[in-house]
């Protein structure tokens, strides 16, 4: 598909559209909640906005290119002023003070927030089911999930009533509904982009990643939302990727993919096909193929599961309705904590929480946490190692199609093994793309650390290929 | 001062137990070969350079801040707002 950024701009420089009209027909098409995507619409802001460009181009002043593009944001993000409630009951009700710095760039930039979207509560799930407003349903069969954490993002990008959408990718979460959904989802190099402003699941590995339909419009958001931040100081100085410069993928000569991802019992008959088939068109253009030797699934699973679980017990512990929340009044404080959080959060939030101070306790830190920690490292090291022979890993975005709703709150363990083949490359804090090509839910292209940009330049690649 | 808390008081949660499902997970890393068991020695953690670390310095909050800030406090009454009863143990 085509660059819809650079589509409307144009429309809105010709005034072929005003701004107002598009802003009004992206919320109109939004206000139904056909697919459960919206938790809050951002009617007056958007509105506000809008009428601003249309003086602008109406005093022929010239606009950026990103000024009058309606977005959407994943409930997890600050937006000063709106409800941010991680769809959850604890936050229901809890309005943001100040904006998350992802979001400001883009809003400096002119581009205008019109959704807080659903997804799974404070990210925890793979299906964007565990939410108070109702399972996101998939944009291609609504019988099935949407995926997530990033489901509504996903759809409404896919339904295109946004034109792009913010979604956090913690373990997969931007990738995975992107794949699910038949559209492109963007998890940079950890610290490319600013996580200030982004309720914390797992600070190690969280990041903010653009959904969109076309490469192009990925480059676009992820230019502006890049950078340096002293509010996250895990945050790095990265260059702008420009289009000529992903126009062509010459430079890549060989590219490897993880065998024990294809050659298991998990992966559906379908997609292991479609994924070998498209490894045979790569091949037949030139390009090298090597596969690759990596961690088994369940080591994976379990790895990122250990360290996200302790890193959420840890960021949520805040959560307790003394400052802001749901706060439920017990006898004294530490009841009036525990009712508040055993009321507020989720079973799967809470299996989480608990799990998490399970092996951050006493007996239990050296014999897991710790030895997760050595496993990610080894992970990484694994990586460095592949990167030296080869510029691309590819692998299939998920081992099966997406499940019906209701069928993975049902079996939470099937549901962290569907995330076997995007965790390690959270783990590893790699770029990764998931692009709508190669298999059912798509295929992930991903880079050595901090060369996002190949990824766009091998997607572009794929994009004639596939 | 070798108290033995339970999940439900380290998380505050009532009634909170291990899950089955989790310690599955766990058991996977439990029996996991690690190559090299020395988490000090190779630590990758990101180092920030001094010349990248913020001021020390107060940011005031801007007055819609504060007023955000206030306005998601949970209780309030005759203008105070108001925290749960803190015990001593």
């Amino acid at each position: 598909m085509e660059s819809q950024i650079r589509k409307i701009h144009q429309q809105l420089v010709d005034q072929k559209i005003t701004c107002t009209t598009l802003i009004q027909e992206k919320l109109a098409a939004l206000k139904p909640n056909s697919h459960n995507t919206v938790n809050s619409l951002l009617e007056d802001f958007a509105l506000e906005k809008a009428k601003k460009v249309d003086e602008k181009i109406k005093n022929r002043q010239e606009i950026g290119l990103l000024e009058g593009i309606p977005f959407g944001v994943k409930d997890v993000y600050m937006l000063q002023g709106t409800f941010t409630t991680a769809s959850s009951d604890f936050l229901k009700n809890y309005k943001a003070a100040y904006t998350a710095t992802a979001i400001q760039k883009l809003i400096d930039a002119g581009a205008i927030p019109i959704v807080k979207e659903n997804c799974d509560s404070f990210g925890h799930g793979s299906s964007s089911e565990n939410t108070i407003f109702g399972a996101v349903k998939n944009a291609i069969n609504p019988a099935l999930v949407a995926g997530g954490s990033s489901g509504g993002s996903a759809v409404n990008v896919a339904k295109q009533f946004t034109v792009f959408s913010i979604g956090g990718d913690t373990g997969g979460s931007v990738r995975q509904p992107s794949g699910y959904n038949k559209v492109y989802g963007l998890k940079p190099t950890y610290g490319r982009v600013s996580r200030f402003g982004l309720l914390a699941y797992a600070s190690s590995t969280d990041c903010v990643g653009p959904i969109a339909t076309s490469i192009e419009d990925i480059r676009i958001v992820l230019n502006t939302i890049s950078g340096i931040d002293v509010k996250d100081q895990t945050t790095y100085k990265s260059d702008i990727i420009s289009d000529e410069n992903i126009s062509t993928a010459s430079e890549i000569k060989a590219i490897g993919y993880f065998k024990n991802f294809i050659e298991n019992n998990a992966i559906d008959s379908e997609i292991k096909a479609d994924f070998l088939a498209a490894i045979e068109k790569i091949k037949s253009k030139g390009i090298e193929v090597k596969e690759l030797d990596f961690f088994d699934s369940e080591t994976l699973v379990s790895t990122y599961y250990t360290l996200v679980m302790a890193e959420t017990a840890s960021n949520l512990s805040r959560l307790d309705g003394t400052n802001y929340g749901n706060r439920m009044e017990g006898k004294n404080l530490k009841d009036t904590y525990s009712i508040t959080r055993s009321e507020n959060f989720s079973e799967e939030t809470k299996r989480r929480i608990v799990g998490g101070n399970q092996v951050l306790s006493q007996g239990f830190s050296d014999e897991i946490y710790l030895k997760a920690i050595n496993l990610k490292n080894e992970i990484s090291e694994n990586f460095e190692r592949d990167f030296q022979e080869v510029a691309i890993i590819l692998s299939p975005v998920t081992p099966k199609c997406p499940p019906k709703i209701g069928d993975s709150l049902k079996d939470p363990l099937a549901m962290y093994l569907s995330d076997a083949y995007t965790v390690g490359f959270s783990l590893g804090q790699l770029p990764t793309l998931t692009i709508p090509q190669g298999t059912s839910t798509g295929l992930q292209i991903s880079a050595a650390k901090t060369n996002d940009e190949i990824l766009l330049k091998f997607a572009n690649f794929l994009k004639e290929v596939l | 001062m070798n108290k033995i808390m339970t999940v439900d008081v380290l998380s505050s949660i009532k009634g909170a137990k291990p899950s089955e499902t989790v310690s599955k997970l766990f058991d996977v890393i439990k029996k996991a070969t690690n190559l090299n068991n020395d988490f000090h020695l190779k630590n990758h953690q990101k180092v920030v350079s001094i010349d990248y670390l913020r001021d020390d310095i107060v940011i005031e909050s801007s007055e819609n801040e504060k007023k955000i800030i206030i306005e998601n406090f949970p209780k309030e009454k005759n203008g105070y707002l108001v925290v749960s009863k803190v015990i001593e143990e």
